[in-house]
């Protein structure tokens, strides 16, 4: 079942134009700054950017951060939102069920074909910025820099990279539990990703009125730029911790009823 | 006979609607069975409820001897179905959409998949179309992709809901003969149609649902039984009247309906008398005829739309 | 459509309970009691500032409710008392100490050793060798609750000190000791610390003006007894890092410099003037606790500027007494008599007490 929810994810040019078209923002803004040579100011734009120009290693890591405000979740929100109600729009979701791929199978198996597609984009965004960083600007392979001010081994720097990696592709757990507990609910996949964005959009402009503050630390957009976090030393694990359980918290909510909509909904599409 | 499907009470309330009402159906196994209604009369309900999608507000659904939806896992792979027209994905081949189909969920090896997807390629007459993606078929061939589908496990039941829309007259005949070869080797055939003609052609049994209630069921043989009458087809129906004084329950235009069921005895009766027969034979119900009063009797008038087509 | 039936309800109801569990545990945890113990005032306080010497690293919020209206030249200053603040801590005491203000894509680090300290910032990678240095502007480091409830409470006198029951801080019993200042002139109403049972460290300060909500809440989030790795709190300027030498010109240097002393009076607004060692001379430094004053000689130019900044606040007072503006208990005046010279005078004081100073400073020295 998941194999085949992977291969129907993975078997389908609608996905890889997404992420190639997550990887056109991060080069664009890679050539302009090669051409230029104008790093952002110190402490304004993507973290990691001003620092590319003397060290494109870390390219990678700007990469993520230019796309993880809103491209990567509109792309995942995108993919998450069309998995249920994709099928139902298309009518194949009565054959599948019919088949019959169980109700709580086929939601688990698009958890995880959702949850492959932002690990593979998160990956393919990371090693596109990695061979872009390296070749456009000055390599130090040696060691970096710590947001600390100490230096990284490239070991660790490495381990760091994959963590953050690891803790982007989770972040976006969130999102995907949205928008797929969402689709659960329609038959219009654009509805399902529209009211996941929805969601985002409220999130990220609470965060940042005072007012929203007693709820700040459960918006769940709160901890996403805690992926910086993994890069001052020592790690502080704190707002990383906090992000995953939170992530988690969201998922297990919202995939528990997505699960008792969809097992207990008739299908007439 | 074993029964295939039995439904008690079965009822579905959408709101305050009563889409389905209390309906109790009875298909056994050898059954050619033609379930028939009016679009909107509940069909698409029911059979949504047989196959576990839609789930009763009452009453219960048993398939193959088994309780659904509880038993899905176990009774659906044994069924194949087409629901509400076919659906597939399109930018895949028509082989790659039945692949994925059978490899999600149980009761198909991956190691006869490809003979079996050949076979039933074969069968609906698709075997040629090779690698083009689904999108670039017409609808004639993505209802015959459907019905590969549904055949691809060689099912002891097929549901079928509207298995001809869309096919030309040729592709009709083809399907027709396809579902009565597979009911000779001992498939059940639950067929819901709109149309009364295909039902009269290949059902054995008839449920006819008229406004979410089952107002008719029984063997068609049975429902078109001769009634006892002879119709003869006269140019002078006046004359059969003169020969016949007393025995001629109705005329109506060139035909006549004469009481007795030998139509030879009739026959003679008329050349005896010199009148010119051009037709005769005994009277059967048309099932247009069986369905209206059916539905009458029911308390109202069922639309039939146009036989044939 | 949802079927009734097929369990839906009991689904759902699954649904509601995990999300109200879930909800629930962080109130829950959060209100777990703390357990009081009977910790005199006076003994209180002692402990308080005996706990300097304590190693410990932490993780603290600082809050600041204060707006000054001041320009770009004192915006570090506003910003550490306006904003929130994050801060990463290593102490193992005075020599030994590292203080990470962390930004949301970057930090600034300021590590102590014994001869100076290093600033070290991300966004500029630039590492700032310091001098120490008795007297200078505020920086975040000083806003922990480690060091500025030692500091309000170093010169508290025990009568201003009462207990305030106990409350949990950074996961720990912590208890309450309550400072009200005495002086006539203070614009601090009381100040709360909340000081650890176990360590005698002050884990969270609260300052309270006039309003009810804080002036400034610093507090602990986290927090571990011990001492930090050395290899935590050294510094290595990194390769390809800009490093300097502290040349930030204070308000306070540039009077010291280039100011003629002027004769300043024993007493302001009630407040006796007091000396700090390395001071600068030339300023005015009067009252004690957290009832403080200073009154700094400064260019025209320059109080021309702050004065036009401060005259753009709603709340600026200019009334013939001198341009005075009040945010939360910290008082802002400038006095610029016809002449080259001006006052700025500041400190936690009510704005009659800056009305007093006013009066009561001499003329300033006109620029040597």
């Amino acid at each position: 079942m998941i194999a085949v929810e992977l291969h129907k994810l993975f078997r389908r040019p609608r996905t890889w134009t997404t992420i190639a078209v997550l990887n056109a923002l991060p080069l664009l803004v890679a050539v302009l700054l090669q051409l230029t040579d104008l790093a952002p100011r110190p402490g304004e734009g993507p973290p990691f950017l001003s620092a590319v120009l003397t060290n494109g290693t870390l390219f990678p890591l700007a990469a993520l951060a230019i796309v993880l405000p809103l491209f990567l979740p509109i792309a995942v929100a995108v993919v998450a939102g069309d998995s249920v109600a994709g099928e139902a729009q298309a009518g194949t979701l009565r054959y599948l069920l019919a088949r019959p791929a169980g109700r709580t199978r086929l939601l688990v198996a698009k958890l995880v074909s959702v949850f492959a597609f932002v690990l593979v984009t998160v990956v393919v965004v990371a090693a596109v910025g990695y061979v872009v960083g390296t070749t456009l600007f000055e390599a130090q392979p040696i060691a970096g820099t710590s947001v600390s001010g100490s230096t990284l081994t490239p070991e660790e720097l490495t381990g760091r990279t994959v963590l953050a990696i690891g803790y982007v592709t989770v972040s976006m757990l969130g999102v995907a539990a949205f928008a797929l507990f969402f689709s659960t609910f329609t038959d219009s996949p654009l509805g399902a990703t529209l009211g996941a964005l929805a969601v985002l959009v409220t999130s990220s402009l609470l965060f940042t009125l005072d007012a929203a503050s007693p709820i700040a630390p459960y918006l769940p957009t709160r901890y996403w730029l805690a992926f910086v976090d993994l890069f001052r030393d020592p790690i502080l694990w704190r707002d990383v911790v906090r992000g995953l359980a939170l992530q988690g918290v969201y998922v297990g909510v919202l995939l528990t009823a997505a699960w008792a909509n969809f097992t207990t909904k008739d299908i007439t599409s | 006979m074993t029964a295939v499907i039995v439904t008690r009470g079965l009822v579905k309330r959408f709101g305050r609607v009563r889409a389905v009402d209390g309906i109790d159906l009875d298909v056994r196994a050898g059954d050619v069975y033609g379930f028939l209604g009016a679009n909107g009369s509940g069909k698409t309900t029911t059979v949504r409820m047989l196959l576990g999608l839609v789930l009763p507000t009452a009453g219960e659904v048993e398939l193959l001897g088994r309780r659904m939806p509880r038993a899905a896992r176990s009774v659906l792979p044994r069924v194949g179905a087409l629901i509400e027209g076919p659906a597939h994905h399109g930018h895949l081949s028509g082989r790659a959409n039945l692949s994925l189909l059978d490899a999600s969920g149980p009761g198909g090896s991956w190691r006869t998949r490809r003979r079996r997807i050949d076979a039933v390629l074969e069968q609906v007459g698709l075997a040629g179309v090779g690698r083009r993606p689904v999108a670039a078929y017409s609808l004639g061939m993505r209802q015959r992709l459907g019905l590969a589908g549904a055949l691809l496990r060689r099912p002891e039941l097929l549901v079928l809901d509207e298995p001809t829309n869309g096919l030309d007259p040729q592709g009709i005949a083809e399907i027709r003969e396809l579902l009565l070869e597979l009911n000779r080797q001992g498939t059940t055939v639950f067929l819901s149609s709109h149309l009364l003609a295909e039902i009269e052609q290949m059902a054995t049994r008839v449920g006819v649902l008229d406004r979410g209630r089952l107002v008719l069921q029984d063997r068609l043989a049975t429902l078109t039984a001769p009634t006892g009458a002879t119709v003869v087809r006269t140019p002078e129906p006046d004359r059969v009247r003169a020969a016949l004084d007393g025995r001629v329950t109705a005329v109506d235009g060139e035909r006549v309906v004469v009481k007795g069921d030998d139509p030879a005895e009739v026959n003679a009766l008329l050349v005896g008398a010199g009148v010119p027969v051009i037709g005769l034979a005994p009277e059967r119900p048309t099932l247009e005829e069986v369905v209206l009063a059916a539905a009458r009797a029911a308390g109202d008038r069922v639309e039939v739309r146009e036989r044939g087509r | 459509m949802v079927a009734s039936g097929y369990g839906a309800a009991r689904r759902w109801a699954v649904v509601a309970v995990l999300a109200g569990v879930l909800l629930a545990l962080p109130s829950v945890v959060g209100a777990l009691p703390a357990s009081d113990a009977d910790v005199p005032a006076p003994q209180l306080r002692a402990d308080a500032l005996a706990s300097a010497d304590v190693a410990f690293s932490g993780y603290a919020e600082s809050a600041g409710g204060l707006t000054l209206p001041v320009g770009d030249r004192l915006s570090r200053l506003s910003d550490l008392v306006s904003d929130r603040t994050l801060m990463r801590v290593w102490d193992a005491g005075p020599d030994r100490r590292r203080v990470d203000v962390l930004a949301a894509g970057g930090e600034t680090g300021y590590h102590a050793d014994g001869a100076g300290g290093w600033v070290w910032e991300y966004e500029d990678a630039r590492a700032t060798r310091t001098a120490p240095s008795p007297l200078s502007l505020p920086t975040p480091p000083d806003l922990l609750p480690t060091s500025l409830g030692r500091r309000l409470l170093s010169e508290a006198a025990d009568e201003e000190l009462s207990r305030i029951g106990a409350r949990r801080v950074a996961g720990r019993d912590a208890l309450g000791l309550r400072l009200v200042p005495w002086a006539p002139a203070a614009a601090v109403e009381r100040v709360d610390v909340w000081v650890d049972a176990a360590s005698g460290l002050p884990l969270q300060v609260q300052v309270f003006g006039a309003a009810d909500v804080p002036a400034l809440d610093t507090r602990y989030l986290d927090l571990e007894l011990g001492s930090p790795d050395p290899a935590v709190t050294s510094f290595v300027p990194p390769p390809g890092a800009r490093v300097a030498l502290d040349r930030e010109r204070d308000l306070l240097e540039q009077a010291d410099r280039r100011i003629a002393r002027v004769p300043l009076p024993a007493e302001l607004a009630g407040l006796p003037r007091r000396t700090i060692e390395g001071a600068p001379a030339a300023v005015g430094l009067y009252g004690r606790g957290v009832t403080l004053l200073a009154a700094v000689p400064v260019a025209g130019r320059l109080a021309r500027d702050v004065a036009g900044t401060l005259r753009a606040s709603p709340e600026a007072v200019d009334d013939g007494r001198g341009l005075r503006v009040a945010a939360g208990p910290l008082g802002l005046l400038v006095l610029d008599p016809p002449g080259e010279g001006a006052w700025l005078v500041a400190g936690t004081v009510t704005l009659d007490a800056l009305a007093a100073a006013a009066a009561a400073l001499p003329p300033p020295a006109e620029e040597g």
